[in-house]
């Protein structure tokens, strides 16, 4: 069908845009602690700008990465640093920033041209604890283990205080960063990417560098989440090394899979997903063992993550997305050959 | 004016010798196919052409590029593109973006930053590609996804790829493995429009004796490494130690 390329399905977008706009409204005409669902959604949209980008490195270039905390870490700190203490204006960190942490990603990168698989996830969670031990070590820009004060973001003499204007802030970049990633995975950079995941022969036979495009690729990924760290400083206004733990790149690695690995989209659910769980769900469950077993359940989030992460990795390995897309071609077809299944 | 000059080319593998002292010449314009048994080396004198393997001994140029030192993603810029034994694509795109894939150096980076905004852009790309996919009669599959496709048309994607950089020299590892009659009828038909309507040279690895006799212009017959013969096609048949190698020994020629 021609024309329908160029379209690229961004026909979702302005749906996405509305639902957007008019969800924290909502949400204040239903409920009393709305304050705290837009909490929630601020997190998803920080979050979501972070996976979108992991997925353009582990999901669509195939390198993966357990280390994308620290390069949240870097974002962070970099922008409180320039902001707070040098003086440079929010709207520059902004842009810089993510820069910075983007470069980060481009020296990791070296490695990842000698190793794959297995050792690439070690070496990129080592980088995460390195980052960690060296905000500590910097303490007198960071104030070490003790946390760091972060000021609000402002734009155009206009200063985001509060939930409300976070959310704005928050999820227009969450939507450019959505657009922005989906554009650039159906150019020639995301053919490449693929190219590499697939067939590292058909690319170079193409004459993709691939020393070049997974350098570009964990650069990329750098800067989304790098922005994603931005965000984070700013709007919660207060970062210590706690914030970036290895755990939390373990989390976004498993919002990658849930949602569905190598698909901007499958990202995206993937964090609403695991963001709804473990702020909605989880402390339900917690009180129910409480209510009915007397058990104090500590760390019942990271068992049932990992219990979630396995059964999808099982039964369900196109993740979210796929099951939507499946579901999708089901109803095109119905009632005609029903059988017929998304491959 | 010959183009391709392999010299000499010796290829080791830490004690077998995949390629011995060979040296053949491929002519601007014509067809030439390389056959000989499984193991011969055919497939790694491609990959030292490519430069996915480097020979310990000999040179191999290509209209004056040095391609021993060439890496293997330049050397599509020397005009040589290739396929693969088995096909080499992309599961997870749709069979348009594995066409793209090949067209990779003719977008620059302006287009692509111009296809971000500008809808005429992304068209431009599209039909790009479908000039190709036309060509080979696989247009329609163009919004299908890659994986599931029957394997003739993931052939003939991967032919597509290998196409779209626009090359000089085309070389096609096993381009009829595994498919039948009408198919190998078809796949010799592409490959003769190749040289005829695009221009370009074909260097083919086959090992279909029908489609090798009736489409080269020139063979070449490997075994163990080594060039036995290089000849016209009714030559290379009635050539008895390819009648023993090839063939096996009492075949009817
Ligand atoms: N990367 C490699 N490492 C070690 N040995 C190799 C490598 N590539 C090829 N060989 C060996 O070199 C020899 C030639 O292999 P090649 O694939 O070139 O044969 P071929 O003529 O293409 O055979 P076929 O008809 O089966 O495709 C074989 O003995 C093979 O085992
Ligand atoms: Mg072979």
């Amino acid at each position: 069908m021609k024309g329908r390329y160029a379209d690229e399905n961004i026909k979702w977008i302005p749906a996405l845009i509305g639902l957007v706009i008019l969800l924290p409204f909502m949400l204040k005409g239903i409920t009393f602690s709305y304050k705290y669902y837009l909490y929630i959604l601020n997190t998803i949209g920080i979050y979501l700008i972070l996976t979108v980008g992991l997925d353009i490195l582990s999901g669509y270039t195939g390198l993966i990465s357990l280390g994308h905390a620290g390069f949240m870490a870097i974002g962070a700190y970099t922008s409180a640093i320039l902001v707070d203490q040098v003086g440079l204006p929010f709207g520059f960190s902004l842009v810089l920033s993510p820069i910075i942490a983007g470069c980060f990603g481009f020296i990791i990168g070296f490695p990842a041209l000698r190793v794959s698989g297995m050792y690439l996830g070690l070496t990129t969670m080592g980088f995460g604890f390195i980052i960690r031990r060296l905000i500590i070590a910097l303490r007198e820009w960071t104030q070490g283990s003790g946390g760091l004060a972060v000021s609000s973001p402002k734009l155009f003499g206009y200063t985001f205080n509060g939930d409300w204007a976070n959310y704005f802030l928050v999820w227009t970049l969450a939507i450019l960063s959505i657009v922005a990633s989906r554009r650039m995975m159906k150019s020639k950079v995301g053919r490449a990417f693929m190219a590499i995941r697939d067939s590292e022969q058909a690319a170079e036979a193409s004459g993709i560098n691939l020393a070049q495009y997974k350098m570009m690729s964990f650069f990329i990924s750098g800067v989304f989440a790098g922005l994603a760290g931005v965000l984070m400083a700013h709007t919660n206004h207060f970062i210590s090394t706690d914030h970036f733990d290895n755990m939390l790149s373990i989390y976004f690695i498993i919002m990658v899979l849930v949602g569905g690995i190598g698909s901007i989209y499958g990202a995206v659910l993937g964090t609403i997903f695991i963001v709804l769980l473990e702020n909605l769900i989880v402390p339900v469950i917690e009180e129910w063992l409480h209510v009915l077993f007397q058990i104090e359940a500590g760390d019942i989030e990271s068992l049932i993550f990992g219990l979630i992460m396995f059964l999808f990795i099982i039964f369900q390995p196109t993740g979210l997305y796929g099951m939507w897309l499946k579901i999708r071609i089901y109803w095109k077809l119905f009632p005609f050959n029903p059988k017929q299944r998304f491959t | 004016m010959s183009q391709l000059n392999v010299n000499n080319v010796t290829m080791r593998f830490s004690g077998v010798v995949a390629l011995n002292d060979v040296s053949i010449s491929v002519n601007e314009g014509e067809i030439f196919s390389l056959i000989g048994p499984n193991g011969s080396g055919k497939s790694t004198l491609f990959n030292c052409i490519n430069g996915f393997n480097r020979p310990q001994e000999g040179k191999i140029n290509y209209n004056g590029y040095n391609l021993n030192k060439t890496p293997s993603h330049d050397v599509i810029k020397t005009g040589i593109s290739r396929t693969f034994q088995n096909i080499q694509n992309v599961p997870y795109m749709t069979v348009l973006d594995n066409v793209l894939l090949g067209a990779h150096n003719r977008i620059d980076a302006k287009f692509t930053l111009n296809r971000w905004f500008i809808r005429s852009y992304r068209e431009k790309e599209e039909a790009l590609a479908l000039e190709v996919m036309d060509f080979l009669g696989i247009a329609n599959y163009e919004s299908k996804y890659m994986s599931g496709q029957p394997y003739g048309i993931q052939k003939l994607v991967e032919i597509a790829r290998a196409l779209m950089p626009k090359p000089e020299l085309i070389l096609m590892d096993e381009p009829a493995a595994g498919m039948n009659d009408q198919e190998t009828y078809e796949i010799a038909k592409i490959i003769g429009e190749i040289r005829d309507r695009l221009g370009i040279t074909v260097m083919v690895v086959e090992h279909d004796m029908n489609l090798v006799m009736s489409i080269s212009d020139r063979v070449g017959v490997l075994d163990s490494g080594k060039i036995i013969t290089v000849g016209l096609p009714a030559e290379v048949k009635a050539h008895p130690k390819v009648l023993k190698a090839y063939l096996g020994e009492g075949f009817d020629a």
